[in-house]
């Protein structure tokens, strides 16, 4: 499944993102700027922070975990920030877009 | 003649990287008759199992060998939701930005340590250097009382590996649990009569939804921590030193350019791996390759496989401090992603800043190293240094 990463400086980009795989491996497998994941994917850092500019409401709300862990964003935090190594893609209509903070820690 | 893969034997803790090219190019989903386990060796597998604990459990256990009665009552061997309450509980500590304070304490260690390898012309990096840095790291980050560091960290080494011959814990490894937990359980008590500022005190007096802790959850979770961190911490800085002293190139560059070290942390913990093999048990039957795993079947994930994987790394028995590998396993991912990934890293960036300072050029001395014998872990027992 396509998501497209938007990453600080401007590109767009165009993943595919294997069965079964989050946005955060995808995305930091095929080298798109502007995530850190320290955590590998734990839940633990914060630093793979994004902003879901599409398809925000087709995703599942955090969990409580998420939910903690999104206080610790070093960017603003908004109303569509998530946490990329919680989130899988969906077969929607149209592609997931996330666009990624200035900064991850 | 069959192929056949076993985590057990002395020519796989000492190299197992030509295994694991045979697995993932001609049995990516393999059933070690040695090991009782299937074997998942390209990086894409693991990674899926790794995001999905519902069906990879860790409840089980997740060490090749498990300790007795440890599974179900620590972190790694806990699923969610109660795992994610138990890391919620000490979770903060770990993050980054709560570690800094522990910067300036950590260069101190490594440079009281450094102290006596300074006048050496030859050393065991184990013994004389890293042991008795992580030792003294851990016993500060988790408020354990100083005094019995040696003893600590050799029954911290001695748990976490197994007979090769029978394929289980032997009595030695037994013993060493034993002792690491009721070290653990003296600790705890000590902090619960006497609470400090400090991680075990915390996690001692600590309840999940109004219920305190299980006894057994505070006991073996601490014993748990002291032996990740002091063990996975000390083997991998072995590894990164081995490769400096193998790959002079990189490591002059690292002389001259300290910013450089995290690059060749994490292509170390790429290329190396201290940490090669987990387990985990399925709870539904997946067909995998063409093959199916039975529910109720263990896995192993071979993350010092993944980590090798061309499909994933381009030329990945190359060791490239620029290559930057990001996503790569070696501390594993998903909900059981290592809880000590930020500080093993800031604590192994001090310690190679200081020692590559104090000894900028060493090569290694035996051309054969003694491996450990550990299904789950590899790192060498001894690494002989010599300055050049
Ligand atoms: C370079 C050093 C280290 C390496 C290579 C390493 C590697 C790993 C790996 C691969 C896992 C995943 C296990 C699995 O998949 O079941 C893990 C988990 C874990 N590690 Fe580490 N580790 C290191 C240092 C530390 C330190 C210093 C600590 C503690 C102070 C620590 C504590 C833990 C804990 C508690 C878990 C279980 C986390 C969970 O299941 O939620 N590790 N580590
Ligand atoms: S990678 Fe650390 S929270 Fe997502």
């Amino acid at each position: 499944m396509i998501v497209i990463f938007i990453e600080p400086g401007g590109t767009r980009r165009e993943i595919e993102v294997p069965e079964g795989w989050t946005l955060m491996q995808a995305a930091t497998a095929n080298g798109v700027e502007g995530i850190e994941a320290e955590c590998g994917g734990s839940c633990a850092c914060a630093t793979c922070h994004c902003y879901v500019e599409q398809g925000l409401e087709r995703l599942p709300p955090p969990n409580e975990t998420e939910a903690a862990m999104l206080e610790n964003v070093a960017a603003e935090r908004q109303p569509n920030s998530r946490l990329s190594c919680q989130l899988k893609p969906d077969a929607g209509a149209a592609p997931l877009c996330v666009r990624l903070p200035w900064r991850q820690s | 003649m069959s192929f056949a893969f076993d985590p057990f034997a002395a020519a796989v803790d000492a190299d197992p990287f030509p295994y694991y090219k045979i697995l993932r190019d001609e049995y990516p989903c393999f059933w070690s008759a040695e090991a009782g386990m299937w074997v998942l060796s390209r990086y894409a597998d693991i990674v899926v199992a790794l995001n999905d604990w519902q069906t990879y459990s860790s409840a089980q256990g997740n060490m090749m060998t498990e300790l007795p009665n440890r599974a179900g009552s620590t972190l790694g061997t806990t699923d969610p939701p109660r795992h994610d309450r138990l890391r919620g509980l000490i979770q903060h500590a770990f993050l980054k930005r709560n570690l800094e304070a522990m910067a300036e304490p950590m260069r101190a260690i490594a440079k009281m340590v450094l102290v006596a390898v300074r006048e050496r012309e030859q050393f065991d990096f184990l013994e004389d250097f890293s042991s008795k840095f992580t030792v003294r790291v851990l016993f500060a980050v988790l408020g354990l009382p100083l005094g019995d560091e040696k003893q600590v960290r050799d029954q911290a080494v001695l748990m976490v590996q197994s007979d090769p011959v029978t394929r289980q814990k032997g009595p030695a490894h037994l013993a060493a649990f034993a002792w690491m937990t009721d070290y653990a359980a003296k600790v705890i008590e000590e902090r619960r009569r006497q609470p400090q500022d400090d991680l075990i005190s915390l996690f001692s007096q600590a309840e999940i939804d109004g219920d305190k802790l299980a006894e057994r959850e505070v006991l073996l979770t601490t014993t748990t921590l002291i032996m990740a961190g002091i063990e996975s911490l000390g083997g991998f800085m072995a590894m990164l030193a081995l490769n400096l002293a193998d790959h002079a190139a990189a490591r002059r560059r690292l002389v001259a350019e300290p910013t450089l070290i995290p690059d060749a942390i994490e292509e170390s913990l790429r290329y190396n791996t201290s940490a090669q093999r987990f387990r985990r048990c399925l709870q539904r039957d997946v067909t995998l390759h063409g093959q199916t795993m039975r529910a109720g079947d263990f896995v192993c994930l071979a993350y010092g496989s993944g980590n090798r994987d061309e499909r994933q790394f381009p030329d990945p028995d190359s060791y490239d401090i620029d290559r930057k590998p990001k996503g790569h396993l070696g501390f594993g991912g998903g909900v059981h992603g290592c809880l000590g990934g930020a500080i093993a890293r800031m604590a192994c960036r001090i310690a190679f800043e200081e020692f590559l300072d104090a000894l900028p050029t060493f090569r290694r001395v035996e051309a054969q190293l003694p491996w450990m014998p550990s299904s789950t872990f590899r790192s060498p027992l001894r690494l002989q240094l010599a300055r050049t």
